[in-house]
């Protein structure tokens, strides 16, 4: 039986000794990622590297002459240069207004939220579904959406407002005006996140307890903190996190909504960099601009993985 | 003097009804146990009358007065969940002190009896871990010590041993009764597990499909059931129940014998000839027939043996009838599956059940 099997392999395999060697069975995983290795490091991880090297060196994108390295002692001159200049630190402010306050507005729309859908209710599914879609929708379509909606003369918000002053209001008129616009957009966008996070702790709760606990006549508030408070502070954690990460990066609606103006007013650090390197051709101060962005968002992602591993040895 | 009254007490779940008119009194200090299968009923009861489940109708009297109105913090009772649920955030000593807090009990106070408790319950040394760092009996302590440091006026036990593993178990029942003499407090005790409801209850209520079908000491269900269903769920090995009819001069004919001289003779003398009836004996009431037979007798097989150390039961097999009996372990040895034995039975301590009503019959 065995000899018979071993001929009749002999007969049908071809005799292209490559093509032998690349199919064996102990070569068909790393054959089936090969592409994506490949489309993965043509696409992304070599323009990284690119881009990390410009920023050692001389380049503007939109010149013809090759990028010049400003040697070995001198190296970090871009990075010198974009961290003294007084226009990256307001950025760096403006996006911190914009996260501290997006982020909060979000915790506590998403917290109350959640504790509203923990419970039975008529129409839950279905009011569940919609408060989610925000969440689903692209960023350019909260963007052009919001933008219409802050519009002075048509704008629902203007037109509200009209009925009570008689003038168009125009919010992105003004510095604070326009970083309420996009906190509010960011915030309405993302809180149905921090619900899903946070409801998903609360209903981890076992019954049980609460019954427990109005045998053990706890009132309101020790109940929340005995109880619920620890079964959702870490998803919370994340949540708050997950989102500072992410409104740190925040590009799209700010240059959707503003474009960074009026001014400077509303100009994040993803549209700072975005204008060196894409409106001024700055290209090797914006590369260096970007890793410095890359690091905060690093040390941030391993603030956030620390907090979900710990999450995880807790269960 | 009563400390507890329930009168009519109804509770469905939509379409499923879990308490279907439940009467039960309960005395001051007693140790009273509800005895019954799963979904009869027994939790939902536990439920009710601690306050977490609103009763559809009747009352549950608690020290005279109605309680169905009064919120569950207001009732001075406590309750252990099958599920100990104790709050897995906290310490066990957090865990104990928990009813104490917000009912203006000073700091030192607590303090001590937390203290009291845990030297009580020996959970000195768990003070301050959590619950998951626990063993199952400790965490089952730990939920006895915080029902009990509020001193309630009456104790609910929701099938507290049910998570715990079989030596435990047997402890614990031990530590119930221990804890019900100490403190002379009044426990309403639900279980499925017949042992327990017999080897700690005062008086048990039978349940079945949310309704009281009797209650008694242990010796009076054991002795007198008043249906056939109380007379299987009570007793182990299950007792034998023989379908037969009632014949002329009080006798009884089953598919192997006539008998007659049981304390049912003079009732079944008046029913009419050929009614179905249900035997109950007890498997402990068969006895192998040594020299002459002293009663009715008749032969039977052997299906199976199931030694128990100092007991073996045997699965007998007599014109067909499937029973039960129990022999001491001394006189089974020997027996094997296809053996022929000669049973006989003493008919006065037979018990009766008519075939339809199940209704006893003495």
């Amino acid at each position: 039986m065995t000899t018979l099997n071993s001929n009749a392999t002999e007969q049908q395999s071809p005799t292209f000794g490559f093509w032998v060697w690349l199919m064996a069975p102990e070569r068909r995983g790393a054959l089936l990622i090969t592409p994506a290795i490949v489309l993965l490091f043509a696409m992304n991880i070599l323009p990284l590297m690119w881009s990390f090297g410009l920023s050692f060196f001389r380049y503007r994108a939109n010149r013809l002459n090759p990028p010049e390295f400003l040697g070995w002692d001198n190296m970090f001159r871009n990075y010198e240069k974009v961290t003294s200049s007084s226009a990256i630190w307001d950025s760096f402010q403006t996006t911190a207004i914009i996260v501290a306050g997006s982020v909060t507005l979000q915790v506590i729309i998403g917290f109350l939220l959640a504790l509203m859908f923990a419970r039975e209710f008529p129409f839950r599914k279905i009011l569940l579904s919609m408060v989610l879609t925000p969440m689903m929708l692209s960023f350019v379509a909260v963007g052009v959406f919001f933008k219409f909606f802050y519009e002075p003369s048509f704008g629902l918000l203007s037109q509200a407002i009209r009925v009570f002053t008689g003038e168009p209001y125009i919010l992105l008129g003004t510095k604070w005006g326009s970083i309420w616009g996009i906190i509010i957009a960011d915030a309405w966008m993302w809180s149905p996140f921090v619900m899903l996070l946070v409801l998903a702790g609360l209903v981890s709760v076992p019954k049980y307890l609460y019954e427990a606990a109005d045998i053990d006549r706890a009132s309101w508030f020790r109940r929340f903190r005995t109880i619920t408070f620890p079964y959702i502070k870490s998803l919370l954690l994340l949540a708050v996190l997950f989102r500072t990460i992410e409104t740190f990066k925040l590009f799209d609606l700010v240059y959707i909504i503003t474009e960074g103006g009026p001014g400077s007013a509303t100009e994040t650090l993803s549209v700072y960099v975005y204008r060196q390197g894409f409106q001024y051709f700055r290209t090797s101060d914006a590369s260096a601009l970007g890793y410095i962005l890359l690091f905060v968002v690093i040390v941030l992602t391993n603030l956030y993985l620390y907090v979900v591993n710990r999450r995880s040895e807790e269960l | 003097m009563s400390i507890l009254k329930i009168t009519g007490l109804q509770k469905s779940f939509g379409a499923i009804t879990a308490i279907d008119g439940l009467d039960l009194t309960v005395e001051e200090g007693e140790f009273f146990a509800l005895l019954g299968p799963s979904a009869s009923g027994k939790t939902t009861s536990l439920r009710c009358i601690a306050g977490i489940e609103k009763p559809d109708a009747g009352q549950i009297e608690f020290e005279g007065s109605d309680v169905v109105p009064t919120p569950i913090q207001g009732r001075g009772m406590a309750m252990v969940f099958q599920a100990f649920a104790l709050y897995p955030h906290l310490t066990t000593e957090q865990n104990l002190a928990y009813p104490l807090r917000e009912r203006g009990i000073e700091q030192t106070e607590v303090v001590r009896r937390v203290a009291e408790i845990a030297e009580q319950l020996r959970l000195g040394h768990t003070l301050a871990r959590k619950p998951d760092t626990l063993s199952g009996g400790e965490q089952q302590r730990v939920a006895i010590g915080r029902a009990l440091i509020g001193r309630p006026k009456l104790l609910l036990l929701d099938e507290p041993l049910t998570n715990l593993d079989a030596k435990l178990r047997h402890d614990t029942r031990a530590e119930f009764k221990r804890l019900h003499r100490e403190l002379g407090m009044t426990i309403l005790y639900a279980t499925p597990d017949e042992l327990e409801a017999l080897s700690m209850g005062q008086r048990i209520a039978i349940l079945e499909q949310g309704r009281i079908r009797q209650v008694g000491t242990p010796d009076q269900l054991y002795d007198a059931p008043e249906s056939d269903l109380v007379a299987r769920r009570v007793g182990s090995p299950v007792i034998n129940l023989i379908r037969g009819t009632a014949k002329a001069n009080a006798t009884i004919n089953l598919p192997f014998a006539d008998i007659s001289g049981g304390n049912w003779a003079r009732t079944i003398a008046g029913f009419d000839v050929n009614t179905e009836v249900l035997l109950g004996l007890r498997p402990s009431q068969l006895k192998l027939v040594e020299g002459t037979p002293g009663g009715p007798n008749f032969k039977a097989t052997v299906e199976l043996l199931e030694p128990l150390g100092d007991v073996t039961i045997l699965d007998i097999n007599a014109a067909g009838v499937e029973m039960q009996m129990v022999l001491p372990e001394a006189k089974a040895v020997g027996f094997k599956v296809g053996d022929s034995l000669e049973i006989e039975f003493d008919p006065t301590t037979s018990l009766l059940f008519a075939a339809d009503t199940g209704t006893a019959i003495s």
